[in-house]
Formats: structure tokens, sequence, C-alpha cells
């Protein structure tokens, strides 16, 4: 019975995988190489929005260092592929593993803590871990960084597929690792763990009382979380460089807005949130073309609206825009 | 022996600015249960306020005011516009469970930390820009040796004690800080007892919101002012409020004097690179050990 159940759970999710990478690709080919390069970073984001929704989300823990978890699996990437020569198709299944570790460390201390114990603690951990940067600076580098890229596709595909562009080609980097992250999210939405976080969200002492042993499944849910972000961070710095500019403390929070624009329950709300939050600029800019704005404006707008959004989402509507379904129904 | 002096008089200085910051968190904390991260930004904002009427001319002190009214007008603002709409709004389903009732106040609260910075950023560029300090930044001289300390570390430190004594006095001899204390104890209680919670609750974000502005105020001539600068500030400060245990004042003050003390430390005998460390260690320290503070009440849980 059971097993059935795992089945048909699998079925659901390699269907929402299929047609997801389908549209994407579609999308790619159809798109300009600006919106190229905007949907590779939409594809790289959602990995990382998806990890908040693991984590906030679904299982009820607010951590704001998502950020430094990203950086992990960034530097991890980069110094395998700088020093040993890896191929990214390698060293990013191993950053996977090192932010899963740092997700162990992160998740024992955290399990102790809740609500703004948690958010603060996650907070200066986002601080302190990219000044690790400039303290150990024959390995990192320091502010200067280490300067990576998704290079070239290899002499088969371009032989059997074409020579994509570099903006195609980051997106055919990012979709197989997207479809992967998307599958697992959804089937552990849908799986025996995701019921039990979801029961430690909704109150800790009843989910003990049902047998779920809410500190070793709040590690648990912190490596599986962890692992989300560290696979985005390590896409992320393959944008061009991995520095600590690259992984600044705004990035836990754009991902967390993201999360939550978009529905911080549901996997389609992380997609939308990271579409909303990507294409915001392009967006205002559009509206407001006319308008002739000093950079000084433009350049704050984007975080202003976002923030604003933000605000409002929580206020009117804390379910997101992916949510208002889920909100009725009750 | 100099460099000691150096870092003890520079550890109190700083210190006395992270117990305001840390006051100020610990006061919204008991009032309304929030840990407000937007709360130097808020400051930030006011003191650019104050930064630019100084600039058009007006003495400091008009600045100075101004600044610390619309911190609490702001304070006060934010909880009516905001965090008031959030706590009525308890039966919704993303509301419904403890830790997400926990979780997004703080959500809400970064959201206006990003607004205010984006605000500041397009009215007043981003640009870093000095903020002037009423005292002299050069230390005293004695004889030919010239102190570590200066007179507008006098100055904050003075003024830090005189914001603490009126603090204190407010919510021990006042009716209305009885109210407030009542409210932190027991909000239903409080309630019962005819206290006007939601009033109680607006008055310690405003309260707030002044303390931290002062705060932003005296930091601001030695670390420059931009929108980013007092995120920092705001870390140092959430760590001393749970060094000391997030709702207890005294252990506010303790710990933002503790704090002051590790980092200017580090700053003097090791690398101010790794004063971040040196905060986590600690944060991360007190949290293993003694998680509700050095002298918080046992009840750390505020559900």
């Amino acid at each position: 019975m059971s097993n059935l159940k795992a089945h048909s759970i699998a079925r659901k999710s390699l269907i929402r995988t299929f047609l997801f990478t389908v549209v994407m690709l579609i999308l790619g080919s159809r798109f300009d190489a600006y919106n190229q390069a905007q949907l590779a970073l939409v594809l790289i984001l959602f990995i990382g929005v998806l990890s908040v929704t693991i984590l906030t989300g679904i299982s009820g823990q607010l951590s704001l260092g998502q950020g430094a978890l990203m950086a992990v699996g960034g530097y991890s990437t980069a110094l395998m592929m700088i020093n040993y020569k890896l191929s990214l198709w390698i060293a990013i299944p191993l950053s996977i593993i090192s932010a899963g570790i740092a997700g162990l460390l992160l998740g024992v201390a955290a399990a102790r803590l809740s609500g703004p114990y948690l958010a603060g603690t996650t907070l200066v951990i986002a601080l302190a871990i990219p000044t690790l940067a400039n303290r150990f600076m024959s390995v990192f580098k320091g502010d200067e960084g280490l300067p990576v890229d998704v290079g070239y596709p290899p002499a088969w595909f371009s032989n059997t597929f074409g020579e994509p562009s570099y903006e195609k080609w980051q997106i055919y980097v990012a979709l197989p690792f997207a479809a992967i992250a998307l599958f697992f999210a959804s089937n552990i939405l849908l799986s025996r763990s995701g019921r039990m976080w979801r029961a430690i969200r909704d109150n800790e002492l009843a989910a003990s009382l049902n047998g779920v042993n809410y500190s070793r499944q709040k590690i648990y849910v912190f490596i599986v979380s962890a692992t989300f972000a560290g696979l985005s961070g390590a896409l992320y710095g393959l944008r061009g460089l991995v520095g600590p500019s690259v992984y600044p403390v705004s990035l836990s929070l754009t991902l967390l807005t993201a999360a939550v624009l978009g529905g911080i329950r549901s996997i389609s709300g992380a997609f939308i949130g990271t579409v909303i939050v990507v294409y915001l600029p392009d967006w205002i800019e559009k509206a407001l073309g006319n308008f002739s704005l000093s950079e000084q404006v433009s350049n704050f707008l984007p975080a202003l609206i976002s923030s604003l959004l933000l605000i409002l989402v929580v206020v009117i509507n804390p379910a997101g825009v992916a949510g208002t379904r889920l909100h009725k129904h009750k | 022996m100099n460099t000691f002096l150096a870092a003890l008089f520079s550890g109190t200085s700083r210190g006395a600015i992270f117990a305001l910051v840390a006051l100020g968190l610990v006061i919204v904390w008991r009032g309304a249960g929030i840990v407000n991260f937007a709360q130097m930004g808020q400051a930030m904002f006011s003191t650019y306020i104050a930064s630019t009427l100084i600039t058009n001319g007006n003495s400091y002190w008009v600045g100075f005011f101004v600044a610390l009214f619309a911190g609490a007008a702001m304070g006060a603002l934010l909880d009516i516009l905001v965090m008031r709409p959030l706590s009525n709004k308890k039966k919704t389903e993303l509301l419904s469970s403890d830790s997400m009732r926990a979780a997004v106040p703080v959500i809400a609260s970064l959201g206006i930390l990003g607004a205010l910075q984006a605000l500041a950023g397009i009215l007043w560029a981003a640009e870093e820009r000095g903020f002037p300090a009423p005292a002299k930044q050069e230390g005293f001289t004695f004889g030919s040796n010239v102190m570590p300390f200066t007179a507008f570390d006098l100055f904050v430190i003075s003024l830090v004690a005189l914001t603490l004594v009126i603090t204190t006095l407010f919510f021990k001899k006042t009716g209305i800080g009885l109210a407030m204390r009542a409210t932190a104890l027991n909000q239903e209680v409080a309630k019962l007892s005819g206290i006007r919670t939601n009033r109680t609750r607006t008055l310690s974000w405003a309260i707030s919101g002044a303390a931290s502005s002062l705060a932003g105020l005296l930091i601001t001539p030695t670390s420059n002012l931009s929108p980013n600068t007092l995120d920092l500030v705001l870390i140092v400060g959430f760590t001393a409020a749970v060094v000391g245990g997030l709702d207890s004042p005294a252990g506010a003050v303790l710990g933002g004097f503790i704090l002051g003390m590790v980092i200017s430390f580090v700053t003097f005998y090791d690398t101010p690179e790794d004063v971040f460390l040196s905060i986590l260690a600690v944060l991360l320290l007190v949290l293993l050990i003694r998680p509700r503070g050095i002298l918080g009440s046992k009840d750390v849980r505020r559900v």
C-alpha cells in the first residue's frame, strides 16, 4: 500500500518536472539573448527559493542565512574547478554535499532555537561567513574572489545540437539541476518527511506526541534545505565570479522576498516569486520608461517596490500569490 | 598598557551605544513580542533627516531633537500600519501555527528595513556621508600624552546613562510604564484590567524608535552614514540583547557593554576582520550554554 503511494507520488512529481523542463526549453529557444540570461537566473534562484519554501514554508523555520549556504556551494564549486580542474558536472554535485554538511552544522545549532532567535542567529551567520574570505586570503582570495563560469559546451554537444550561445548554454547548465531540484522538492512535499515537517511547523508538541522526533527532523530539514541553497549558490557563482560581494546578506533577503511574494507554501509559488523578483527591475523600467528618472531613483526603485510588495503581501494575504486558493479553502 | 586602556575606553563608548540599540529591541520584544529587524533602518532614516537639517544650516540640536521625534513617530506609525493589522489576522491559515506567528512579523520587519533603505537611497543617494559630532573627537591631552578618550565619548556615555535612568524611572514610577510592564507580562490579563494594550504596544514602538534614533545619532559620527551602515549595529545590538536576555532591559545594557568590550578588544589585539566571527562565537556560546541570556527570565519561548 505504502509502496503504491510512493509510486504515485513519484509519478506526479515526474510529470510536473517533465512539463516544467519542456516549457523552459521552449521559452529558452524563443527568447533573445538578454531574456535567456534572465531565464537562466530565474532557474538558478528558483532552486534557492525552493530552499526557503522547504525550510520556512513547510517546516516553519525562518532562516536568514540561506545566502551563506549559497556561498558554501559557490566557493566549493569554484575551488574544485580552479584547483583540481574538475568539470562543473562533477564539482557541483560534490559542492552540494559540502553545503549539506554546512546545513548539518547549522541545523544542530538551530534545532534548539525558534522564531526570532533563529532568524537573528542565522542573520549573524550570513554576515560572518563571507568575512572568512578575507580571513583565509590564500584560499578564498579575499574581496577579489574566484572567477569561474560555465565555460563552453563539450564537443559532442555542439556536434549533436549545434553550437549554443553563451546565454543558451547557461540555461542548458541550469535547467537539469533546476529540474532535479523541482522533482525532489515536489516529492518531499508529498512524502512522509513533508508531512512530519508540516506537523513540526503547526505544533511541535503535538508532533512529538505523535512520534515525530522534532529536533532530529529539524536537523534533516536544514540539511535538505542547505543542499538546495548550495546548488543554487554553485550555479549563481558560475555566472562569472564567486566572492563575498556575490553572496551578500541581501541575497538571503531576496530569496525570502521571492518565496513570500509567490506563496511560501507552494512550489509554484516559489517559481512565481522568483520570476517577480528577477523581472521586477525590467517591468519598472518599461512602465516608467517615459519618465526620465535619475540613476539614483532607478537604482533603488526595484528594491523599494519589492519591499513594499513584501509588506503588503504579508499584511493583506500572508499566503502569497499562489496561496490564495489554499487560503480560501480553509 | 596603553593599548589596554584604549581598548577599554573605546569598548565603554561603543558598548553604551550597543546597550541603547539592545534596549530598543528589548522594549519592542517585551511590548509586542516581536524582534524588530527594521530598528536600525528607522534609526538610519531619522539620522538622514537630522543630517539634511544640519547641512541646510540648522543647528546640531535642531537636527538632534527632530531626529528623535521622527524616530518615535516612525516607530508608532509602523506599529499602526503594519504590525497591528498583522496581529489582528491571527485567524488566517498561514498564521495558524506557532512557528509562523513568530516568523511572519520578522518577515514584515525585514520588508520595512528594505523599504526604508531603498527610500533613503532614492532620497539621499547611496554615497557615504559624514555626520557631525557635537563634541571634539580628539583625545583629551594629559600633559604631553594624548588619552584614548574624547569629549565625544564622554558625551555619548553621559547621554546614554541619562537615557537609561529616564527609561528606568518611566517604567518603574509612572502609570503608563506600569501599564506597559503589565502588558508585557500578560496581555490578556492587562486587557481585562482595563489597559488599552493596543496603545501600550504602539508606545513601546515609539520609545524604541526614539532610543534607536539616538543610537544612530551617536554612532554615525564615527562610522559615517549610508543606507546600509547601521545593519551591522543591528546585528551587534541583537546579539547584545540575546546575551543579556531578550526580555530584560538591564540585561540589554549589560549585553551591550559586553559586546562593546569584545569588539573593541578584538579590534585592538587581533584584526577588525575577526569582529563578526567573534560576535558569532559569543552568540552561539550564550545560546548553547544559557539560551535565555544572562539576566533573562526562564520563559524564553514566547508563543
